[in-house]
Protein backbone atom coordinates (compact mmCIF):
# COMPACT_ATOMS: atom_id res chain seq x y z
CA UNK A 1 0.00 0.00 0.00
CA UNK A 2 1.17 3.54 -0.79
CA UNK A 3 1.87 5.93 2.05
CA UNK A 4 -0.24 8.79 2.11
CA UNK A 5 1.78 12.21 2.35
CA UNK A 6 0.42 14.48 4.88
CA UNK A 7 2.94 17.98 4.65
CA UNK A 8 3.21 20.20 7.94
CA UNK A 9 4.55 23.63 7.58
CA UNK A 10 3.35 26.60 8.97
CA UNK A 11 -0.39 25.32 8.29
CA UNK A 12 -2.53 25.21 11.41
CA UNK A 13 -1.88 22.23 14.20
CA UNK A 14 -5.98 21.49 14.19
CA UNK A 15 -6.07 21.31 10.56
CA UNK A 16 -2.98 18.93 10.37
CA UNK A 17 -4.40 16.67 12.80
CA UNK A 18 -7.66 16.44 11.42
CA UNK A 19 -6.46 15.14 8.36
CA UNK A 20 -4.06 12.63 9.97
CA UNK A 21 -7.11 11.61 11.78
CA UNK A 22 -9.33 11.10 8.60
CA UNK A 23 -6.18 9.09 6.82
CA UNK A 24 -5.67 6.51 10.04
CA UNK A 25 -9.57 6.21 9.91
CA UNK A 26 -9.38 5.35 6.39
CA UNK A 27 -6.53 2.64 7.39
CA UNK A 28 -3.72 4.50 5.03
CA UNK A 29 -0.33 4.36 6.05
CA UNK A 30 0.71 8.37 6.87
CA UNK A 31 4.05 9.82 6.33
CA UNK A 32 3.74 13.28 7.40
CA UNK A 33 6.75 15.39 6.45
CA UNK A 34 7.82 19.29 6.69
CA UNK A 35 7.57 18.94 10.63
CA UNK A 36 9.69 21.54 11.75
CA UNK A 37 9.72 20.60 15.36
CA UNK A 38 6.22 21.68 15.50
CA UNK A 39 3.84 20.93 18.43
CA UNK A 40 1.18 18.63 19.27
CA UNK A 41 1.72 16.36 16.25
CA UNK A 42 -0.19 12.92 15.66
CA UNK A 43 -2.27 13.70 19.18
CA UNK A 44 -4.62 11.12 20.17
CA UNK A 45 -4.14 8.36 17.71
CA UNK A 46 -6.34 5.35 17.05
CA UNK A 47 -5.17 1.95 17.70
CA UNK A 48 -4.10 0.20 14.19
CA UNK A 49 -2.89 3.88 13.23
CA UNK A 50 0.62 3.91 11.54
CA UNK A 51 2.67 6.98 11.25
CA UNK A 52 6.34 8.14 10.41
CA UNK A 53 7.17 11.76 11.04
CA UNK A 54 10.07 12.81 8.96
CA UNK A 55 12.61 14.74 11.06
CA UNK A 56 12.04 15.88 14.68
CA UNK A 57 8.67 17.22 15.73
CA UNK A 58 7.57 19.39 18.92
CA UNK A 59 6.22 18.98 22.04
CA UNK A 60 3.33 16.33 22.96
CA UNK A 61 3.54 14.79 19.44
CA UNK A 62 1.83 10.92 19.96
CA UNK A 63 0.25 12.04 23.34
CA UNK A 64 -2.50 9.85 24.27
CA UNK A 65 -2.00 7.28 22.25
CA UNK A 66 -4.23 4.27 22.57
CA UNK A 67 -2.87 1.98 20.13
CA UNK A 68 -1.15 3.72 17.11
CA UNK A 69 2.43 2.69 15.97
CA UNK A 70 4.43 5.96 15.54
CA UNK A 71 8.11 6.37 14.32
CA UNK A 72 10.14 9.74 14.67
CA UNK A 73 12.98 10.10 12.25
CA UNK A 74 15.20 12.25 14.59
CA UNK A 75 14.33 14.41 17.78
CA UNK A 76 10.97 14.62 19.83
CA UNK A 77 10.44 17.57 22.25
CA UNK A 78 9.21 17.35 25.61
CA UNK A 79 6.69 15.12 26.95
CA UNK A 80 6.49 12.41 23.99
CA UNK A 81 3.96 9.90 24.16
CA UNK A 82 2.29 11.33 27.03
CA UNK A 83 -0.59 9.83 28.58
CA UNK A 84 -0.27 7.44 26.01
CA UNK A 85 -1.96 3.91 27.34
CA UNK A 86 -1.13 1.59 23.93
CA UNK A 87 0.88 1.42 21.23
CA UNK A 88 4.40 1.72 20.15
CA UNK A 89 6.46 5.15 19.57
CA UNK A 90 9.96 4.97 17.70
CA UNK A 91 12.32 8.27 18.94
CA UNK A 92 15.26 7.78 16.27
CA UNK A 93 17.18 10.61 17.93
CA UNK A 94 17.01 12.50 21.07
CA UNK A 95 14.19 12.57 23.02
CA UNK A 96 13.22 16.25 25.11
CA UNK A 97 12.08 16.26 28.68
CA UNK A 98 9.17 13.74 30.51
CA UNK A 99 9.16 11.28 27.30
CA UNK A 100 6.47 9.57 28.29
CA UNK A 101 4.94 11.42 30.92
CA UNK A 102 1.82 9.59 32.52
CA UNK A 103 1.54 7.08 30.38
CA UNK A 104 0.06 3.93 31.02
CA UNK A 105 0.37 1.47 28.60
CA UNK A 106 2.60 0.49 25.17
CA UNK A 107 6.32 1.06 24.29
CA UNK A 108 8.22 4.21 23.63
CA UNK A 109 11.74 3.47 22.03
CA UNK A 110 14.28 6.03 22.11
CA UNK A 111 17.16 5.33 20.04
CA UNK A 112 19.20 8.21 21.31
CA UNK A 113 19.68 9.83 24.68
CA UNK A 114 16.40 10.83 26.88
CA UNK A 115 15.95 14.48 28.84
CA UNK A 116 15.49 14.93 31.97
CA UNK A 117 12.26 13.14 33.99
CA UNK A 118 12.13 10.74 31.34
CA UNK A 119 8.96 8.49 32.31
CA UNK A 120 7.79 10.68 35.39
CA UNK A 121 4.55 10.09 37.14
CA UNK A 122 3.89 7.04 34.89
CA UNK A 123 1.49 4.78 35.52
CA UNK A 124 2.78 1.52 33.27
CA UNK A 125 3.86 0.53 29.96
CA UNK A 126 7.52 0.54 29.11
CA UNK A 127 10.56 3.12 27.74
CA UNK A 128 13.54 1.63 26.48
CA UNK A 129 16.55 4.15 25.86
CA UNK A 130 19.56 3.09 23.70
CA UNK A 131 21.54 6.27 25.25
CA UNK A 132 21.63 7.90 28.36
CA UNK A 133 18.27 8.68 30.24
CA UNK A 134 19.00 12.59 32.22
CA UNK A 135 18.40 14.17 35.28
CA UNK A 136 15.67 12.50 37.97
CA UNK A 137 14.43 10.14 35.21
CA UNK A 138 11.18 7.78 37.01
CA UNK A 139 10.47 10.74 38.82
CA UNK A 140 7.50 9.47 41.02
CA UNK A 141 7.06 6.83 38.86
CA UNK A 142 3.94 4.96 39.84
CA UNK A 143 4.06 1.68 37.89
CA UNK A 144 5.57 0.36 34.62
CA UNK A 145 9.18 -0.36 33.68
CA UNK A 146 12.00 2.60 32.76
CA UNK A 147 15.14 0.51 30.81
CA UNK A 148 18.39 2.69 29.99
CA UNK A 149 20.95 0.85 28.52
CA UNK A 150 23.12 4.19 27.93
CA UNK A 151 23.78 4.93 31.63
CA UNK A 152 21.61 7.66 33.63
CA UNK A 153 21.96 10.97 34.86
CA UNK A 154 21.95 12.47 38.54
CA UNK A 155 19.16 12.01 41.13
CA UNK A 156 17.97 9.00 39.03
CA UNK A 157 14.67 6.70 40.39
CA UNK A 158 13.47 10.33 42.50
CA UNK A 159 10.84 9.82 44.77
CA UNK A 160 9.38 6.38 42.98
CA UNK A 161 6.04 5.56 43.61
CA UNK A 162 6.28 1.65 42.47
CA UNK A 163 7.61 0.74 39.52
CA UNK A 164 11.17 -0.25 37.99
CA UNK A 165 14.01 1.81 36.56
CA UNK A 166 16.77 -0.44 34.88
CA UNK A 167 19.87 1.41 34.25
CA UNK A 168 22.92 -0.62 32.20
CA UNK A 169 25.97 1.78 32.58
CA UNK A 170 26.90 4.74 34.57
CA UNK A 171 24.19 6.11 37.05
CA UNK A 172 25.85 9.48 38.05
CA UNK A 173 23.92 9.67 41.38
CA UNK A 174 20.43 8.35 42.80
CA UNK A 175 17.30 9.82 43.93
CA UNK A 176 15.64 10.42 46.99
CA UNK A 177 14.63 6.97 48.81
CA UNK A 178 15.62 4.67 45.92
CA UNK A 179 16.70 0.68 46.11
CA UNK A 180 18.99 -0.61 44.15
CA UNK A 181 18.68 -4.59 43.68
CA UNK A 182 20.98 -7.10 41.69
CA UNK A 183 17.97 -8.34 39.53
CA UNK A 184 17.24 -11.90 39.11
CA UNK A 185 17.77 -13.91 36.27
CA UNK A 186 14.03 -14.45 35.75
CA UNK A 187 14.02 -10.88 35.84
CA UNK A 188 16.72 -10.48 33.35
CA UNK A 189 14.66 -12.72 30.91
CA UNK A 190 11.78 -10.33 31.35
CA UNK A 191 13.37 -7.76 29.97
CA UNK A 192 15.06 -9.17 27.85
CA UNK A 193 12.19 -10.54 26.10
CA UNK A 194 10.98 -6.70 25.49
CA UNK A 195 14.61 -5.80 24.14
CA UNK A 196 14.97 -8.78 22.09
CA UNK A 197 11.91 -7.78 19.88
CA UNK A 198 14.23 -4.24 19.25
CA UNK A 199 17.37 -5.80 18.18
CA UNK A 200 18.54 -4.80 21.75
CA UNK A 201 19.91 -7.82 23.66
CA UNK A 202 23.11 -8.04 25.04
CA UNK A 203 23.59 -11.03 27.61
CA UNK A 204 27.10 -8.96 28.99
CA UNK A 205 25.14 -6.10 30.64
CA UNK A 206 25.60 -5.13 34.04
CA UNK A 207 22.34 -4.48 35.10
CA UNK A 208 21.08 -2.13 38.31
CA UNK A 209 17.25 -2.68 39.13
CA UNK A 210 16.13 0.42 41.00
CA UNK A 211 12.66 0.60 43.27
CA UNK A 212 11.36 2.86 45.99
CA UNK A 213 12.94 2.51 49.04
CA UNK A 214 9.41 2.98 50.53
CA UNK A 215 10.16 5.66 52.76
CA UNK A 216 8.32 8.51 51.16
CA UNK A 217 4.91 6.42 51.28
CA UNK A 218 4.06 7.89 54.33
CA UNK A 219 5.22 11.17 55.77
CA UNK A 220 7.73 11.15 58.80
CA UNK A 221 8.42 14.14 60.53
CA UNK A 222 11.67 12.55 61.87
CA UNK A 223 12.57 12.11 57.89
CA UNK A 224 11.29 15.27 56.33
CA UNK A 225 14.83 16.16 55.14
CA UNK A 226 14.38 12.85 52.49
CA UNK A 227 11.58 14.96 51.44
CA UNK A 228 13.55 18.00 50.01
CA UNK A 229 14.51 16.75 46.86
CA UNK A 230 17.29 19.37 46.10
CA UNK B 1 5.37 30.26 31.56
CA UNK B 2 7.65 32.63 28.78
CA UNK B 3 9.59 32.17 26.03
CA UNK B 4 12.92 33.68 25.39
CA UNK B 5 15.37 33.70 22.58
CA UNK B 6 18.79 34.65 21.48
CA UNK B 7 20.81 35.34 18.09
CA UNK B 8 24.25 35.98 17.27
CA UNK B 9 24.28 36.69 13.48
CA UNK B 10 27.29 35.01 11.59
CA UNK B 11 25.93 34.88 8.19
CA UNK B 12 23.33 37.04 6.33
CA UNK B 13 20.24 37.19 8.52
CA UNK B 14 18.98 40.82 9.56
CA UNK B 15 18.95 40.72 13.25
CA UNK B 16 15.54 42.66 13.91
CA UNK B 17 13.84 40.45 11.77
CA UNK B 18 15.26 37.12 13.12
CA UNK B 19 14.26 38.22 17.04
CA UNK B 20 10.92 38.90 15.81
CA UNK B 21 10.64 35.62 14.15
CA UNK B 22 11.64 33.78 16.83
CA UNK B 23 9.41 35.42 19.46
CA UNK B 24 6.41 35.33 17.17
CA UNK B 25 7.37 31.45 17.18
CA UNK B 26 6.70 31.61 20.56
CA UNK B 27 4.16 33.84 21.62
CA UNK B 28 1.68 30.83 22.60
CA UNK B 29 4.31 30.99 25.59
CA UNK B 30 3.21 34.88 26.72
CA UNK B 31 1.51 37.72 24.80
CA UNK B 32 0.89 39.91 27.54
CA UNK B 33 4.27 42.12 26.25
CA UNK B 34 7.37 41.53 24.00
CA UNK B 35 10.66 42.67 24.09
CA UNK B 36 13.93 42.71 22.55
CA UNK B 37 17.80 43.89 23.72
CA UNK B 38 19.44 45.04 20.57
CA UNK B 39 23.06 45.39 20.00
CA UNK B 40 23.62 47.42 16.98
CA UNK B 41 27.11 48.89 16.24
CA UNK B 42 29.30 50.19 19.13
CA UNK B 43 29.97 53.16 19.32
CA UNK B 44 33.11 55.10 20.81
CA UNK B 45 31.27 57.71 22.83
CA UNK B 46 28.21 58.41 23.76
CA UNK B 47 25.44 55.95 25.13
CA UNK B 48 21.81 55.45 23.41
CA UNK B 49 19.12 55.04 25.76
CA UNK B 50 15.60 53.80 25.21
CA UNK B 51 12.73 53.82 28.02
CA UNK B 52 9.47 55.37 28.29
CA UNK B 53 7.26 57.96 30.27
CA UNK B 54 3.92 56.80 31.97
CA UNK B 55 1.60 59.70 30.96
CA UNK B 56 1.94 60.76 27.58
CA UNK B 57 0.29 63.97 28.54
CA UNK B 58 3.41 65.21 30.72
CA UNK B 59 5.60 64.35 28.38
CA UNK B 60 7.47 68.02 28.28
CA UNK B 61 7.96 68.41 31.83
CA UNK B 62 9.08 65.45 31.60
CA UNK B 63 11.62 65.58 29.06
CA UNK B 64 12.78 69.06 30.61
CA UNK B 65 13.11 67.66 33.63
CA UNK B 66 15.22 64.64 32.40
CA UNK B 67 17.25 67.23 30.46
CA UNK B 68 18.07 69.16 33.43
CA UNK B 69 19.50 65.82 35.50
CA UNK B 70 21.42 65.40 31.99
CA UNK B 71 22.98 68.86 32.04
CA UNK B 72 23.85 68.44 36.11
CA UNK B 73 25.94 65.29 35.53
CA UNK B 74 28.10 67.18 32.58
CA UNK B 75 25.67 65.08 29.21
CA UNK B 76 23.51 66.81 27.11
CA UNK B 77 21.14 65.41 24.01
CA UNK B 78 23.20 64.38 21.22
CA UNK B 79 20.27 65.26 18.99
CA UNK B 80 16.35 65.53 19.89
CA UNK B 81 14.79 62.39 21.20
CA UNK B 82 12.38 60.23 19.38
CA UNK B 83 9.14 60.13 20.92
CA UNK B 84 6.48 57.14 20.50
CA UNK B 85 2.47 57.84 21.68
CA UNK B 86 0.11 55.33 20.90
CA UNK B 87 -3.67 55.33 22.35
CA UNK B 88 -1.80 53.90 25.87
CA UNK B 89 -1.40 56.21 28.56
CA UNK B 90 2.51 55.33 28.01
CA UNK B 91 4.76 56.94 25.74
CA UNK B 92 8.16 55.49 24.69
CA UNK B 93 11.57 57.34 23.65
CA UNK B 94 15.10 56.80 22.42
CA UNK B 95 17.24 59.21 23.22
CA UNK B 96 21.61 59.74 21.93
CA UNK B 97 23.43 61.74 24.56
CA UNK B 98 27.08 62.72 25.54
CA UNK B 99 29.01 60.93 27.60
CA UNK B 100 27.89 62.01 31.33
CA UNK B 101 30.93 62.63 33.51
CA UNK B 102 30.12 59.85 35.67
CA UNK B 103 28.01 56.96 34.12
CA UNK B 104 26.62 55.64 37.83
CA UNK B 105 25.80 59.07 39.22
CA UNK B 106 23.68 60.05 36.45
CA UNK B 107 21.75 56.64 36.62
CA UNK B 108 21.61 57.72 40.57
CA UNK B 109 20.14 61.22 39.29
CA UNK B 110 17.71 59.93 36.76
CA UNK B 111 16.30 56.88 38.44
CA UNK B 112 15.02 59.74 40.83
CA UNK B 113 12.45 60.57 38.14
CA UNK B 114 11.84 56.63 37.57
CA UNK B 115 8.34 57.05 38.34
CA UNK B 116 7.48 59.50 35.68
CA UNK B 117 10.06 58.88 33.33
CA UNK B 118 12.07 55.42 33.44
CA UNK B 119 15.26 54.70 31.24
CA UNK B 120 15.52 51.02 30.14
CA UNK B 121 18.38 50.82 28.55
CA UNK B 122 21.64 52.54 28.27
CA UNK B 123 24.63 51.23 25.85
CA UNK B 124 27.28 52.20 23.68
CA UNK B 125 25.31 49.45 21.68
CA UNK B 126 22.14 47.75 23.71
CA UNK B 127 18.71 49.15 22.95
CA UNK B 128 15.89 47.24 24.69
CA UNK B 129 12.77 47.77 23.14
CA UNK B 130 9.71 46.88 24.93
CA UNK B 131 5.63 47.33 25.26
CA UNK B 132 2.81 45.39 25.84
CA UNK B 133 1.56 43.04 23.31
CA UNK B 134 2.60 40.17 20.82
CA UNK B 135 5.76 40.29 18.93
CA UNK B 136 4.09 41.43 15.52
CA UNK B 137 2.65 44.64 17.46
CA UNK B 138 5.35 45.25 19.11
CA UNK B 139 7.67 44.78 16.28
CA UNK B 140 5.15 46.99 14.02
CA UNK B 141 4.90 49.55 16.35
CA UNK B 142 9.17 50.11 16.98
CA UNK B 143 10.09 49.02 13.53
CA UNK B 144 12.45 46.22 15.23
CA UNK B 145 12.04 44.31 12.16
CA UNK B 146 14.67 46.68 10.70
CA UNK B 147 17.06 46.88 13.41
CA UNK B 148 20.50 45.80 12.23
CA UNK B 149 23.00 44.59 14.89
CA UNK B 150 25.42 41.43 15.64
CA UNK B 151 23.53 40.06 18.44
CA UNK B 152 20.42 39.91 20.82
CA UNK B 153 17.85 38.97 23.20
CA UNK B 154 13.74 38.33 22.77
CA UNK B 155 11.23 37.32 25.39
CA UNK B 156 7.42 36.60 25.04
CA UNK B 157 6.10 37.44 28.70
CA UNK B 158 3.11 35.56 30.11
CA UNK B 159 2.80 37.85 33.51
CA UNK B 160 2.56 34.82 36.88
CA UNK B 161 3.95 36.84 39.51
CA UNK B 162 2.80 40.66 39.07
CA UNK B 163 0.97 43.22 37.00
CA UNK B 164 0.79 43.35 33.10
CA UNK B 165 2.57 46.75 32.75
CA UNK B 166 4.82 48.12 29.91
CA UNK B 167 7.59 48.81 31.97
CA UNK B 168 7.39 45.32 33.76
CA UNK B 169 8.20 43.46 30.42
CA UNK B 170 11.44 42.29 29.84
CA UNK B 171 14.11 42.57 28.81
CA UNK B 172 15.66 43.96 31.98
CA UNK B 173 18.99 46.16 31.53
CA UNK B 174 21.40 45.21 34.50
CA UNK B 175 21.32 49.41 35.46
CA UNK B 176 23.99 50.98 35.89
CA UNK B 177 26.21 48.87 33.90
CA UNK B 178 26.03 49.94 30.49
CA UNK B 179 25.38 47.24 27.74
CA UNK B 180 23.76 44.37 30.40
CA UNK B 181 20.66 42.84 29.67
CA UNK B 182 18.88 40.28 30.83
CA UNK B 183 15.79 37.64 29.97
CA UNK B 184 14.31 35.12 32.22
CA UNK B 185 11.80 32.17 31.53
CA UNK B 186 10.61 30.83 35.33
CA UNK B 187 9.91 32.35 38.55
CA UNK B 188 12.37 33.76 41.25
CA UNK B 189 10.79 32.11 44.93
CA UNK B 190 12.83 33.97 47.02
CA UNK B 191 12.86 37.17 45.39
CA UNK B 192 11.54 39.49 48.20
CA UNK B 193 14.70 38.36 50.61
CA UNK B 194 16.70 39.40 47.78
CA UNK B 195 14.97 41.97 47.01
CA UNK B 196 15.39 43.53 50.36
CA UNK B 197 19.16 42.30 51.08
CA UNK B 198 19.76 44.14 47.17
CA UNK B 199 17.96 47.30 48.63
CA UNK B 200 19.67 47.81 51.79
CA UNK B 201 22.71 47.81 49.43
CA UNK B 202 21.65 50.77 47.55
CA UNK B 203 19.86 48.77 44.50
CA UNK B 204 16.75 50.28 42.85
CA UNK B 205 13.72 48.25 41.81
CA UNK B 206 11.88 49.64 39.27
CA UNK B 207 9.20 47.15 38.99
CA UNK B 208 7.28 44.08 40.42
CA UNK B 209 8.53 41.71 38.50
CA UNK B 210 10.94 38.69 40.07
CA UNK B 211 13.21 38.57 36.87
CA UNK B 212 14.17 42.49 37.27
CA UNK B 213 15.92 40.60 40.60
CA UNK B 214 18.03 38.83 38.18
CA UNK B 215 19.45 42.02 36.67
CA UNK B 216 20.07 44.03 39.38
CA UNK B 217 21.84 40.90 41.33
CA UNK B 218 24.03 40.25 38.06
CA UNK B 219 24.27 44.58 38.80
CA UNK B 220 25.91 43.24 42.30
CA UNK B 221 28.16 40.35 41.08
CA UNK B 222 29.59 42.98 38.47
CA UNK B 223 30.20 45.21 41.03
CA UNK B 224 32.34 43.07 42.83
CA UNK B 225 34.23 42.57 39.74
CA UNK B 226 33.17 38.80 39.05
CA UNK B 227 33.28 37.84 35.22
CA UNK B 228 29.98 37.16 33.22
CA UNK B 229 30.81 33.80 33.78
CA UNK B 230 31.47 33.80 37.57
CA UNK B 231 28.27 35.48 37.70
CA UNK B 232 26.10 32.92 35.94
CA UNK B 233 27.87 30.13 38.10
CA UNK B 234 27.34 31.54 41.24
CA UNK B 235 23.27 32.29 40.25
CA UNK B 236 22.65 28.46 40.11
CA UNK B 237 23.24 28.37 44.19
CA UNK B 238 22.46 31.80 44.98
CA UNK B 239 18.98 32.16 43.73
CA UNK B 240 16.09 29.95 44.39
CA UNK B 241 13.19 29.22 42.13
CA UNK B 242 12.97 28.15 38.52
CA UNK B 243 14.72 29.63 35.67
CA UNK B 244 16.42 29.55 32.40
CA UNK B 245 17.51 32.97 32.10
CA UNK B 246 20.25 34.65 29.17
CA UNK B 247 21.93 37.87 30.04
CA UNK B 248 24.20 39.69 26.87
CA UNK B 249 26.83 42.12 26.63
CA UNK B 250 28.58 43.53 23.98
CA UNK B 251 30.83 40.81 24.06
CA UNK B 252 28.36 37.87 23.46
CA UNK B 253 25.47 35.75 25.22
CA UNK B 254 25.38 33.77 28.35
CA UNK B 255 22.44 31.28 30.34
CA UNK B 256 22.40 30.02 33.90
CA UNK B 257 19.81 27.21 34.35
CA UNK B 258 18.21 25.82 37.75
CA UNK B 259 19.03 23.17 40.08
CA UNK B 260 15.89 21.36 39.11
CA UNK B 261 15.77 22.30 35.17
CA UNK B 262 12.42 22.72 34.95
CA UNK B 263 12.89 25.18 31.62
CA UNK B 264 14.23 24.40 28.72
CA UNK B 265 16.79 25.94 26.14
CA UNK B 266 17.42 24.69 22.58
CA UNK B 267 20.23 25.97 20.54
CA UNK B 268 21.63 25.81 17.35
CA UNK B 269 25.26 26.89 16.52
CA UNK B 270 25.96 27.00 12.65
CA UNK B 271 29.54 27.85 13.07
CA UNK B 272 29.30 31.13 15.33
CA UNK B 273 26.03 32.05 13.41
CA UNK B 274 23.48 30.88 16.37
CA UNK B 275 19.84 30.84 17.48
CA UNK B 276 18.77 30.17 21.00
CA UNK B 277 14.74 29.85 22.07
CA UNK B 278 12.83 27.73 24.62
CA UNK B 279 11.21 26.16 21.77
CA UNK B 280 13.05 23.89 19.26
CA UNK B 281 10.38 24.86 16.38
CA UNK B 282 11.14 29.04 17.39
CA UNK B 283 14.60 28.00 16.38
CA UNK B 284 13.85 26.32 13.03
CA UNK B 285 12.46 29.50 11.91
CA UNK B 286 15.88 30.79 11.44
CA UNK B 287 17.18 27.56 10.34
CA UNK B 288 14.49 25.78 8.30
CA UNK B 289 16.29 22.31 7.51
CA UNK B 290 17.27 19.94 10.02
CA UNK B 291 20.32 20.46 11.95
CA UNK B 292 22.68 19.93 14.61
CA UNK B 293 20.10 20.53 17.80
CA UNK B 294 21.75 21.23 21.67
CA UNK B 295 18.73 20.78 24.17
CA UNK B 296 20.48 22.51 27.02
CA UNK B 297 18.03 20.28 29.19
CA UNK B 298 20.49 19.44 32.33
CA UNK B 299 20.54 20.40 36.07
CA UNK B 300 22.59 23.70 36.85
CA UNK B 301 24.03 24.18 33.43
CA UNK B 302 25.71 27.16 32.19
CA UNK B 303 27.18 28.38 28.56
CA UNK B 304 28.87 31.16 27.23
CA UNK B 305 28.50 32.19 22.71
CA UNK B 306 31.14 34.87 21.86
CA UNK B 307 29.97 37.27 19.11
CA UNK B 308 32.48 36.69 16.00
CA UNK B 309 35.91 36.70 17.88
CA UNK B 310 35.09 38.52 20.92
CA UNK B 311 36.03 36.20 23.96
CA UNK B 312 33.19 36.47 26.58
CA UNK B 313 35.11 34.89 29.32
CA UNK B 314 37.53 37.46 29.95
Amino acid sequence: MSEYIIDVGKRHIKEINEEIQEAAKQGKEIHVVNTLSRHNLGVGLPAGAKLTFEGSVGYYCGGLNVGANIEIERNAGWACGEGMSKGHITIGGYCGMSCGAAMMGGTIHVKGDAGPRCGVAMKGGTIVVEGKIGYQSGFMAHSGRIIALGGAGASCADALWEGEVWVAGEVESLGVDVNVLEPTSEEVAEVDAILDPLGLTDSSRNWRKMVSGQRLWYFESREASAWLMI
Amino acid sequence: MCGIAGRIVGGNGVLGRNLVDLMDAQEHRGADSTGFAIYGPIRDNGYVLRGMGFDKTKIDSDLADFENVLRDNGSDYLNNPDILTDENAHYCFRMEISDPKELIAWVHDADMLSDRIEVQSCGRSLEIIKDIGGASAVADKHNVRDMVGTHGLGHARLATESSVLPNASHPFWARPFSDVAIVHNGQITDYFTWRKKLERKGYRFLTGNDSELIAVWVSDQMKSGLTMQQALTNSISSIDGVFTYMIANTDGIGFAKDRFAMKPLVVMDRKGDLAMATEEQAVRRIFEDEGEVTNYDGPSMTALWGVGNRSIAA
